[in-house]
């Protein structure tokens, strides 16, 4: 099967994606434009899922290997849990969010095309490979979406407004993406041990993903005991999320990471 | 901490908690600058085990019949909980800046230990304080059980049991180095400090196999090899019929091998030690409508590299290609079994006993040519221990995403709202 051609799949999912979220913006809660904006938005999401589908048989792998590919799959979910948060809460802005982060992901892609052919090295044919990718990403695309909300919230509470429902929406998004996070993690030792011979060596990716975790683990804990200290959680939020940002790309440039196995994207 | 509370005071808190990190480091530190670093290898069998059972007694014995002493209560706790993340949390986020074994580090951050932190006793205190709170906190919701606190028990019992199985059992594990040539049989492997070991299985190495990659064709500076500017978006695999723009030449190749000799000016294709890959390519400039023609391969190590010039500056070039897969075919021999045939591979070890046998690496002065394997065998008795940890975890995950229920924080200084 003849591949699809990345470039103008990607382009048209992001133009469909910006124009849903213009849509989103401005079309009234009932009538015909808030159908097209549904509309568009699952049209960038069919296109992204034919191009995802496209690469693989072509293929004949799961398009996870290199970082433009793992673009590709964060391109798609974010926009797909960012909808699916709206549908579930109503919050039209997870939209506009999904679709700008999603777009920006996609358009380094389009720019640097470099970044994105490689060469699978062995460790990284295994079964492992795509589960593990997978659940982080969607880790990664909740948790991106809880740090929008602690942001949020840190306006609002600068504005000295109410912020119980962005905490509430941010508790949500992190039992959920903390879920992911911890399969994520998990995958990755038993994938450790098959590959490297260790289920954890404190590679500094593993170092950083184990902050990242115990972060969120903090924030968790954090609002069972002190639900009512609601700008401490939304700064721990907020910091959860930088410290996840160094975890993913963060970690190469850092002096700690000079010998770590997770430097595939050299 | 705005609690009216004095410290020290029953309930402890979070100030107690951060008096207690505060010990715990000016401990562990003194015991780091005292010449008395934390050597692994004391925690190696039985110890770890006796320390193990030892150290769930005792928090199983503080949960029943010391439930009144402010330690036990305040462990149980989310404030001690917390505090003891809040340790571990810098105690890694040093170990994620500063670079890890380190020989060049300087002496103050070596005597503290902060270049090697796993082995740091402040460090070895803080999880031993964290598996506490864990332990009391897991022991509450088991005694009396009830299944309502499923969801809570896969999590805080899963991460306890592989916590401590991976702190203790860390001081048993072995990986050594077997290096193995075609036709000979090998039973002994060398740890990291060169000793010697004698295993109880021997390897017979039949063949090593390595796949590649097609080479890809690039622009080259003729001198010194290096990548012409701006031309690594050009490069292409070298297969048979695939063409392409490299450094503003249009390249076509015609004829590719994986494995093939130099005969005079061509490359014919055999199999044979130290068969390297080759293409014939045409290059064609669409401006000057100059056009060469000729072999290039990335040679091996029985032939050299050949270049196509393209320009006075500029060659063409194959790359060294890179590794698809590779494995070695063995026959095995363990004392209580007949010789056996088997493949490792990487990401595809073998089992043997209480040993598990990797394929780690091979001669790559000689690439797919490679009459050497080396595999590294590891033994981790303590890994079932640490995996039912983790099985444990993987379910509380799922029971996290689809049935906890987010506790409302209506109260304060509420404790225990999570049923997960």
């Amino acid at each position: 099967m003849t591949p699809l051609d990345p470039s103008t799949l990607t382009l048209a999912s992001i133009i469909c994606w910006l124009l849903a979220s213009l849509f989103f913006g401005f079309a009234p809660a009932r009538g015909l434009p808030r159908r097209i904006a549904h509309l568009l938005l699952l049209t960038g999401l069919l296109l992204m899922a034919a191009l995802l589908t496209s690469l693989w048989l072509s293929m004949g792998r799961a398009p996870m290997r290199t970082l433009g590919e793992t673009r590709l799959w964060y391109g798609f979910f974010l926009p797909a849990i960012g909808y699916a948060v709206y549908l579930r809460w109503g919050y039209t802005w997870m939209i506009h969010y999904a679709s700008l982060v999603a777009t920006a992901f996609l358009l380094v892609n389009l720019l640097h095309p470099e970044n994105y052919d490689r060469d699978l090295m062995p460790a990284l044919q295994s079964p492992w490979f795509v589960p593990h990718v997978v659940v982080y990403l969607f880790a990664y695309a909740v948790l991106a979406a809880s740090a929008i909300v602690a942001i949020k919230g840190l306006l609002r509470h600068a504005l000295h407004r109410p912020v119980s429902g962005e905490l509430a929406l941010a508790d949500r998004l992190v039992t959920l993406g903390f879920g992911f996070l911890s399969l994520g993690l998990l995958f990755g030792a038993l994938w450790g041990k098959e590959a490297w011979g260790h289920y954890w060596t404190w590679d500094p990716k593993e170092t950083w993903a184990f902050l990242t975790w115990i972060m969120y683990l903090a924030y968790i804990h954090l609002r069972i005991h002190r639900g009512r200290r609601e700008l401490a959680s939304l700064w721990v939020l907020a910091f959860a999320f930088g410290i996840l940002l160094i975890a993913w790309f963060g970690v190469n440039y850092l002096p700690s990471a000079a010998n770590s196995v997770h430097t595939y994207a050299r | 901490m705005t609690n009216p509370r004095p410290t020290w005071k029953s309930p402890w808190g979070y100030a107690e908690g951060i008096w207690v990190a505060v010990g715990l480091c000016i401990v562990g530190l003194g015991l780091q600058l005292s010449g008395h670093p934390l050597d692994p290898r004391a925690l190696a069998w039985p110890v770890n085990l006796v320390l193990a059972l030892a150290f769930t007694l005792a928090l199983v014995l503080a949960h029943l019949f010391g439930r009144r002493s402010p330690w036990v209560n305040w462990l149980g706790r989310v404030p001690a909980a917390l505090c003891s993340i809040a340790l571990i949390t810098l105690l890694v986020l040093i170990m994620g800046l500063v670079l890890q074994d380190d020989s060049t580090a300087s002496p103050l951050v070596r005597r503290l230990g902060l270049s090697s932190m796993t082995r740091n006793w402040v460090f070895l205190f803080a999880m031993f304080w964290f598996l506490a709170a864990l332990g009391i906190a897991t022991l509450k919701r088991m005694i009396p059980w009830s299944w309502k606190n499923l969801g809570y028990l896969l999590n805080h019992l899963g991460l306890y049991i592989a916590v401590l199985g991976a702190l203790l059992g860390a001081a048993d594990v072995q990986r050594l180095l077997m290096e193995s040539r075609e036709g000979e049989i090998t039973w002994l492997a060398t740890d990291p400090h060169g000793h010697v070991y004698e295993m109880p299985l021997a390897i017979e190495l039949i063949r090593f196999e390595k796949e590649e990659f097609p080479p890809k064709l690039a622009a080259v500076e003729t001198e010194s090899h290096r990548m012409a500017p701006h031309s690594k978006l050009d490069m292409f695999e070298a297969t048979s019929g695939h063409s392409g723009t490299i450094h503003g030449w249009q390249v076509t190749v015609h004829e590719a091998h994986s494995l093939s000799m130099p005969v005079e000016d061509l490359f014919v294709p055999v199999y044979d030690l130290g068969a390297g890959p080759s293409a014939r390519v045409t290059a064609h400039h669409p401006e000057t409508g100059e056009t060469r023609e000729g072999w290039i391969s990335c040679g091996s190590f029985a032939f050299p590299h050949r270049l196509l010039e393209l320009d006075e500056t500029y060659s063409l070039a194959m790359t060294v290609p890179r590794a698809s897969a590779y494995r070695s075919r063995i026959r095995l021999f363990t004392p209580d079994h007949e010789p056996r045939e088997a493949l490792v591979e990487v990401n595809k070890p073998l089992t043997v006993g209480e040993w598990k046998v990797y394929q780690h690496s091979y001669d790559d002065r000689f690439g797919r040519w490679s009459t050497t394997s080396i595999f590294e065998l590891i033994l981790d008795p303590w890994l079932p221990v640490v995996y039912t940890g983790i099985f444990m975890l993987l379910a509380g995950s799922l029971y996290l995403m689809f049935k906890r229920r987010i506790a409302r924080p209506s109260a304060a200084n509420g404790d225990d709202h999570d049923p997960a």
